[in-house]
C-alpha cells in the first residue's frame, strides 16, 4: 500500500515537472546544436584539408598538423610566455580585483560608489585597437608622452620602446590589469554586498578592527567565488588575449622573445598559408591542455576544501 | 549563507557558459553555412535551359556593392550577350574582403558558378586542389580575342604542369621600382631625377634633405607594415620570397636571400640612413599610411614599386605633387602576371559558354566599359574634348557620390577601358608598352606549391616576421641580428623549403625547356 502511494507520488512530481522539462528544451538544443556538434569538427585538426574531397572525406595526417607548434625553438617562447603571462594575469588580476572591490565597499556615498566604478570598469569596454593606440600615445619614440615629457624631467634618455623587449612584461601586464580589473571586480563587489551586514555589527561590538574584519569576514566569505573565477581562468591558460598581444605591441618583430603567445604564433604562421587543419590543431591542443589543468587544479582545490571546488 | 553564495557561483558559472557559447557559436556558423551551400547548390541545379540561352553565373570582388547600380548593368550586359553569344550572365559578386572564406564554401558546397575571378595568392592552391579546369582547349576554340589581346609570355606564365588553368588581366603585368619624392623639394634644391639611378644616388638625395631641411623625414616605408627590401626586389621572390631567384636570372639556381651578401650590403646601407637620420624612426612599427604622412608635410619621400602614371597616382593619393625616379627596370615576375585572372571552376555547367563569355570580356570594349564604369549618362558621361576615350562623372557626381564603384583591373582588358578625365589620356599606350618593354624573369610561370613543407613554411613565415621590419627598416644593428636572423631560419627549416623548391623549379624547368 505505502508502494504504491509512493509510485503514484513519483509519476505525480514527475508530470508536475514537465512544463520545466519543456522550457529547458529550446537550451537543450541551442547547447547541442552549438556546443556539442561542433565538437566532431576536431577531426579537421588530424585531416588534410581538401575542399575538391570535402570534409569527412580528406585524408588522415595523424599528427603531423601538430608539429609547427613544437618544432622550432618557438615553440619553448611562445609555451613559457604563455603560460607566464596567464599565471601573473590570474595572481596579480584576481588580487588587484578583490583589493578595489573592498575598498569600493568602504565608501559610504552611493553616487561615490558608482562613479568610481564606472570609472574602473571603463577601460574593459575600449577595443584594443584603441587601447593600442593609447599606449603608443604614451610609447611612441618621437611624440609619446614617456619620452617627450615624463623621461627628460627625471633626466633619463628616451627609449626605443617598441624595439626592447625587456620592458614589455611589465607594460603587458599593466595594460591587462587596467583593463580587465574592473570587470572582475564587479563580481565581488556584487559578492561582498550580499554578506550579512550583522556579521560586521557583531565584529565591531567585539572591537574588531577594520582589517580584522576584512580577514577574518569578507575574504573567507567570497572565497568559493576567487576560487572558482581561478578555476575558470586555469581552464583558459593556454589561450591569451589576441588583442593584448598583438596589437599593443603594435606587432613588432623586435619584441617577440617577450610578446610571442601561443596565439600570434599561430596567427602569424598561417597568414600565408591559410591552412585549417593546421589552425584546428592549435586549437585543439590549446583547450585539451586548459581541460587537463581544470580537471587538475579543480582536483587540488576539492582536497582542501569540497566547498570550494567547481565540481 | 554558503547557500546563498553556492546559488549566486552557479548562476555565474552559468552566465559565463552562456557567454561562451555565444563565442563559439562563431565557429558554429562556418559549419551551418556549408550546408545551407549545398542545398543552394542542390535548388540551383535545376535551373531552367531556355531553348537555346544558357545561363552562366560568374562570381568577382566588390568593394561597395550597391545591388540595384549592379541589376542595371547586368540586365545591359545581357542584352549584348543574349545576342552575340546566346548567353545570360548572372552576377555573384562577393565583398572583396571575404572573397578566400567564401570561394572556399562555394567549393565545398558545389555552389553553381561558370567563370571566376582567381585572386593570385589563391592561385596555385586551386590548382593542386583541382578546383580549376584547364583552359588550353576551351582558348583554342573560344578564345581568340584573349590570345590577341595578351602577349604569349604572360598568357603563358599562368601555366602549371604545362597547361594554363588560368588567364590573367590585361593591365601592368610587370613591376619596377624606385623612389618617389616630393616635387615642390625637389625643385627647390635643384634635385636632378634622371640622375638618381642607385641606392648610393638616392642616399646624395636623402643628404641633402636632411641637410636643409631638419624637420622632414627625408623617407619614409612605402606603406604601414613594408620593409624597404618589400619595394625594391632586386630578385624574382618566387612567390614567397623563402628561396629567391638573385638578378630575376641566376642560373636557375635557388638561394636563401637572407644568406647572400647583397642582403647583407643593403642592410648595412639601410642602417648607416638610420643611423644618419634619413629614415623615420619609428619604421619598424609605424601606423599612419605613407599618404598621411606625405599630405602632413612631415617626409620627403619612399620607394615604392611602380607603374606607368604611378607619379598621377600617388599625386592624387596624398594630395601633394610627386615625381619619380626608377632604381630597377621593369620586370616581369609570376606573382605581377597572376595576381588577378580569371578562371573556370571544375563544376562549371556551361564551360564553353564561360569561355565565349570571358573572350568577350577581353576583346569587347562595351562589356569593359559597362563593368568599369557603368551605364553611359547614367554613371558617367562622355568628354570629347578630352579625346575619344575619355570620360567624366556626370554633372555634379563624383567618384563618392555616382552609386558605382568597381575594381576596375578585375575585369578582362583594362585596355579596352575609358579613362577618367583626370588621368593620362594615353595611359594604356605606355602601359602596354611597360609590359612590352618588361623584362621577363628567367622563373616566369613557375609556381612553388608549399603542400610539402607546410609545417617548415609556418615556422618560417613566423621567424621572417619577427625579423624583416626591424632589420629592413634600419632600426637594429644587422651585424648582430643578421646571424641570429639566419640561424634562426635555418633551425625553422628554411632550407628544406628550398631544396622543395629547387626540386619543383628543376622540374618545371625541364617540362617548359627553360635552361
Amino acid at each position: 500500500m505505502a508502494n504504491t502511494t509512493a509510485q503514484r507520488k513519483r509519476r505525480f512530481s514527475l508530470r508536475r515537472y514537465i512544463p520545466l522539462y519543456i522550457m529547458m528544451l529550446p537550451g537543450l538544443a541551442y547547447l547541442i546544436i552549438n556546443n556539442y556538434l561542433p565538437l566532431f569538427g576536431l577531426s579537421i585538426a588530424f585531416k588534410d584539408i581538401n575542399y575538391a574531397k570535402g570534409i569527412w572525406n580528406s585524408d588522415w595526417v595523424g599528427f603531423k598538423n601538430f608539429e609547427y607548434l613544437f618544432k622550432t625553438t618557438d615553440a619553448y617562447i611562445i609555451t613559457r610566455n604563455t603560460l607566464l603571462y596567464n599565471a601573473v594575469f590570474i595572481v596579480l588580476g584576481l588580487a588587484i580585483a578583490i583589493v578595489i572591490a573592498i575598498l569600493l565597499n568602504e565608501i559610504r556615498s552611493r553616487v561615490a560608489r558608482s562613479f568610481y566604478q564606472s570609472v574602473i570598469l571603463l577601460p574593459f569596454l575600449i577595443s584594443m585597437i584603441l587601447v593600442s593606440y593609447l599606449v603608443y600615445a604614451l610609447l611612441s619614440v618621437d611624440s609619446g608622452f614617456m619620452n617627450k615629457t615624463i623621461l627628460p624631467m627625471l633626466g633619463l634618455d628616451p627609449v626605443t620602446w617598441y624595439l626592447e623587449p625587456k620592458y614589455w612584461p611589465y607594460i603587458l601586464t599593466i595594460v591587462h590589469i587596467w583593463k580587465g580589473a574592473g570587470y572582475s571586480c564587479i563580481v565581488f563587489l556584487a559578492a561582498i554586498i550580499s554578506i550579512d551586514k550583522e556579521y560586521y555589527e557583531a565584529a565591531e561590538l567585539d572591537g574588531a578592527s577594520k582589517w580584522m574584519q576584512i580577514r577574518k569576514i569578507t575574504l573567507p566569505m567570497i572565497t568559493p567565488i576567487i576560487s572558482m573565477l581561478a578555476l575558470l581562468a586555469i581552464g583558459r591558460i593556454f589561450y591569451s588575449d589576441f588583442g593584448l598581444f598583438y596589437q599593443v605591441p603594435m606587432n613588432s618583430g623586435a619584441l617577440y622573445e617577450t610578446t610571442n603567445v601561443i596565439d600570434t604564433y599561430v596567427f602569424r604562421g598561417l597568414m600565408q598559408l591559410g591552412d585549417v587543419g593546421m589552425s584546428s590543431a592549435a586549437g585543439f591542443y590549446q583547450s585539451l591542455v586548459g581541460f587537463v589543468l581544470v580537471l587538475v587544479s579543480n582536483y587540488i582545490v576539492r582536497k582542501f576544501d569540497k566547498d570550494n571546488a567547481l565540481f | 549563507m554558503k547557500k546563498t553564495m553556492r546559488a549566486m557561483s552557479l548562476l555565474l558559472l552559468c552566465g559565463m557558459l552562456l557567454l561562451a557559447a555565444c563565442g563559439k557559436s562563431n565557429n558554429g556558423n562556418s559549419s551551418g553555412n556549408e550546408g545551407s551551400g549545398a542545398e543552394n547548390a542542390a535548388n540551383n541545379g535545376g535551373t531552367q535551359a531556355e531553348a537555346k540561352i544558357e545561363e552562366i553565373t560568374v562570381a568577382f570582388p566588390v568593394i561597395t556593392a550597391s545591388t540595384q547600380e549592379l541589376q542595371l548593368v547586368e540586365d545591359e550586359i545581357n542584352k549584348i550577350t543574349e545576342e552575340k553569344i546566346q548567353t545570360h550572365v548572372k552576377f555573384l559578386p562577393i565583398n572583396a574582403g571575404e572573397w578566400a572564406q567564401r570561394m572556399n564554401l562555394i567549393f565545398s558546397g558545389g555552389e553553381k558558378l561558370d567563370l571566376t575571378y582567381v585572386a593570385g595568392q589563391m592561385y596555385s592552391n586551386m590548382v593542386a586542389k583541382g578546383q580549376l579546369i584547364a583552359l588550353d582547349e576551351q582558348l583554342a576554340a573560344n578564345g581568340e580575342g584573349i590570345k590577341s589581346a595578351l602577349e604569349e609570355k604572360y598568357l603563358n606564365a599562368t601555366k602549371i604542369g604545362g597547361q594554363i588553368y588560368s588567364v590573367p588581366t590585361v593591365r601592368d603585368l610587370a613591376a619596377s621600382y624606385g623612389l618617389t619624392m616630393r616635387k615642390d623639394l625637389v625643385e627647390k634644391y635643384n634635385i636632378d631625377i634622371t640622375a638618381i639611378k642607385t641606392l648610393d644616388d638616392v642616399e646624395n638625395v636623402l643628404k641633402t634633405i636632411k641637410e636643409k631641411e631638419p624637420n622632414v623625414v627625408p623617407l619614409i616605408p612605402g606603406g604601414p607594415g613594408q620593409s624597404f627590401r618589400e619595394n625594391y626586389l632586386w630578385y624574382d621572390p618566387l612567390g614567397d620570397t623563402m628561396g629567391v631567384l638573385p638578378n630575376y636570372d641566376n642560373g636557375l639556381k635557388v638561394v636563401n636571400l637572407y644568406e647572400t651578401p647583397e642582403y647583407k650590403a643593403f642592410l648595412d646601407q639601410i642602417r648607416n640612413w638610420y643611423k644618419s637620420g634619413y629614415i623615420l624612426t619609428d619604421a619598424a612599427t609605424n601606423k599612419t599610411t605613407t599618404y598621411e604622412l606625405i599630405k602632413s608635410g612631415k617626409a620627403f619621400a619612399y620607394l615604392a614599386m611602380q607603374k606607368p602614371g604611378f607619379a598621377a597616382q600617388e599625386t592624387k593619393m596624398s594630395g601633394t605633387e610627386m615625381v619619380t625616379a626608377e632604381l630597377l627596370a621593369p620586370m616581369a615576375t609570376t606573382s605581377n602576371v597572376t595576381s588577378a585572372s580569371w578562371g573556370i571552376p571544375v563544376h562549371a555547367e556551361h564551360p564553353e559558354h564561360a569561355m565565349k563569355f570571358l573572350n568577350l570580356m577581353y576583346s569587347d570594349p562595351a562589356i569593359v566599359n559597362l563593368f568599369d564604369w557603368g551605364i553611359e549618362g547614367k554613371h558617367y558621361v562622355k568628354a570629347e574634348s578630352e579625346g575619344d576615350n575619355v570620360i567624366a562623372y556626370p554633372e555634379g557626381k563624383d567618384a563618392a557620390t555616382v552609386g558605382y564603384n568597381m575594381l576596375s583591373w578585375v575585369f578582362g582588358n583594362n585596355f579596352l577601358a575609358y579613362v577618367m578625365e583626370s588621368d593620362d589620356p594615353q595611359i594604356w599606350e605606355k602601359t602596354a608598352e611597360f609590359n612590352k618593354s618588361a623584362k621577363p624573369s628567367k622563373a616566369l610561370g613557375f609556381v612553388f606549391d608549399a603542400s610539402a613543407v607546410k609545417t617548415e613554411f609556418a615556422a618560417v613565415s613566423n621567424v621572417v616576421t619577427q625579423y624583416k621590419l626591424p632589420l629592413e627598416t634600419g632600426s637594429v644593428d644587422p651585424e648582430k641580428l643578421l646571424p641570429e636572423f639566419i640561424e634562426k631560419l635555418k633551425s625553422a627549416g628554411i632550407d628544406k623549403i628550398i631544396a622543395e623548391k629547387q626540386k619543383q623549379l628543376d622540374e618545371w624547368a625541364k617540362a617548359n625547356s627553360v635552361n
